[in-house]
């Protein structure tokens, strides 16, 4: 479903990634890990064209998307969850929702009328984001707004989704919260590429799982392997 | 009189809030849609009809504006559309004066301009059409924002332009809309003030100034903000050149100016703007 070749990006002059290689297959929830620094959210960016990529190639659904402006990207289905949550602090929390959805819904109006079975399953999702839909996102609580970034990229209804460690900056309670909803998301059969700092929980989820040092894909393979890999346990899971 | 610098104002507004940018060459945008409207009446096409095609005129400048000297700037992550929009300024000032000559014309309006009185305040039919555009327009935009998904994006792509971007919202041509609204707007401004100060290529400089006083004033995010120190700036312009002789006409609005830029460089109603100018 998606698929990163030998990618290359950076920041002005100075390249991040040099060479990255990763699959996402249909249906699957794939763990991206490392330390802080290795290049993961640059990764991301990369993919959904934040960036644009120096060299190598990103396909979504057998089409190439490198180089093209993030928003076509993201009509073309791929929803990214940024590092930061970057909801709309000014809007409504029902807007914010609403905005996911922007890729499939008319421009003018009847677009509420349209969203409404998409925007029902969110909510049965995440109940406190219904009790607040009226509310400005920007007054949400940390976890609640991870909801609602949360939320806002599955109503798009993606061919996949990116979700840059969600769990960032939550109380482990949240945490533990935010963990089991991505269980629900991959028992929902949504394909993802999850970053996350907690690479004990991300193994526990993942399909398959890479873990990324300076840029570059140092490990991968399936997380019981990864579990036992002594040089993963050490700077990872120790 | 207040109201139309509201307007241009509020056109200030809509292109700040999408790309943190504004057109100073916005009081010539005002100029040259009332000079091709004022044509428009010349080459016999009906005041009712003139008005639609003004302001689509209007958004077509506002358009150019944004791809000749705003777009490049911004991708470039430039402070470049300051001197660009300037430059587009001084660009319209020489355009007009060469089609359309020094002097300032009238601009005929079916509008009577005989004054009746409500509760004791003089009115006269031109100012209750200025009043008239000036809340419809701004109403119009405002129910556009908050009602359809687009105008959502809008304010989405005003909050957070990276995320908007992974929405599937082009930034790119959500800054395009703005530009063309605030040429919308702009034009309107042009129809609705030149029957009252006649047409003439200087009428840009004063009505920017004043704009400019009422946005920095306002806040660049207050729509309320604008329509009421629009308000009490055209008051103050009255009363100075009633009490203190019409020569003290402009004073009130560059001092409130210069007391608005060294008191509250955010404005009295905006919140604490993100990036300095
Ligand atoms: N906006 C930026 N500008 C310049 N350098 C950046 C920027 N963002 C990240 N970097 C650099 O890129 C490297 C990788 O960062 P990042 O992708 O955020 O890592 P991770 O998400 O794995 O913690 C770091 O060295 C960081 O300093
Ligand atoms: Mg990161």
């Amino acid at each position: 479903m998606l698929k990163v070749e030998d990618l290359h990006a950076g920041y002005g002059g100075a390249e991040v990634l040099n060479g990255v290689n990763l699959e996402v297959k249909q249906g699957t929830l794939v763990a991206l890990i490392g330390a802080n620094g290795a290049g993961k959210t640059t990764t991301m960016r990369a993919i959904s064209g934040m960036i644009k990529p120096s060299a190598g190639s990103v396909t979504l659904e057998g089409t190439e998307v490198d180089g093209y402006s993030a928003s076509r990207i993201a009509r073309l289905g791929l929803a990214h969850s940024p590092e930061g949550r970057k909801i709309f602090g000014p809007l409504s929390v029902e807007d914010n929702l609403l905005l996911g959805a922007y890729r499939r819904l008319p421009r003018f109006f009847g677009f509420h009328s349209q969203a409404q079975g998409e925007l029902e399953k969110v909510y049965a999702l995440f109940p406190r984001l219904k009790e607040r839909r009226l509310q400005h996102a920007g007054t949400l609580s940390g976890g609640e707004q991870q909801m609602l970034a949360i939320g806002r990229a599955l109503m798009a209804q993606p061919k996949v989704m990116l979700l840059d460690e969600p769990s960032m900056g939550l109380a482990p309670v949240i945490v533990q919260e935010v963990f089991a909803i991505i269980r629900r998301l991959k028992e929902a059969g949504i394909t993802l590429l999850l970053v996350e700092q907690f690479a004990k929980s991300a193994l526990e989820v993942a399909d398959y799982a890479y873990v990324m040092e300076r840029g570059k894909i140092a490990v991968e393979g399936a997380p019981a392997e990864l579990q036992k890999d002594e040089r993963v346990i050490a700077a990872y899971l120790g | 009189m207040g109201l139309v610098y509201a307007l241009v104002a509020y056109g200030f507004q809509l292109t700040y809030a999408t790309s943190k940018s504004i057109n100073f060459g916005q009081g010539e945008l005002v100029m040259l849609s009332a000079f091709c409207s004022l044509t428009l009446l010349d080459w016999g096409v009906p005041y009712w009809l003139m008005i639609p095609l003004g302001l689509i005129i209007g958004a077509l400048l506002g358009l150019v504006v944004e791809r000749a000297a705003v777009r490049l700037a911004l991708e470039q992550k430039s402070e470049g559309w300051i001197l660009l929009t300037i430059i587009f300024g001084l660009f319209a000032f020489s355009l007009a004066e060469n089609i359309w000559g020094r002097d300032d014309r009238p601009f005929p309006t079916p509008i009577p301009s005989d004054s009746f009185s409500v509760f004791g305040v003089d009115l006269t039919w031109l100012e209750v059409s200025v009043a008239i555009g000036v809340f419809g327009i701004m109403g119009l935009i405002e129910l556009f924002k908050r009602r359809t998904l687009l105008g959502k994006a809008f304010e989405a792509v005003s909050a957070d332009r990276d995320a908007a971007e992974l929405m599937g919202i082009s930034a790119t041509q959500t800054v395009m809309l703005s530009y063309g609204l605030s040429g919308v707007v702009a034009a309107l401004a042009g129809i609705l003030i030149s029957p009252i100060t006649t047409v003439g290529p200087t009428m840009a400089m004063m009505l920017i100034l004043k704009a400019f006083s009422v946005a920095v004033v306002a806040g660049l995010n207050s729509g309320f903000g604008v329509v009421l120190v629009g308000l009490v700036l055209g008051a103050l312009e009255n009363l100075a050149s009633l009490y203190l002789g019409s020569g003290w006409r402009e004073a009130p609005g560059l001092i409130l100016l210069i007391m608005a830029l060294a008191l509250r460089p955010n404005g009295i109603f905006g919140k604490a703007t993100i990036r300095k100018v």
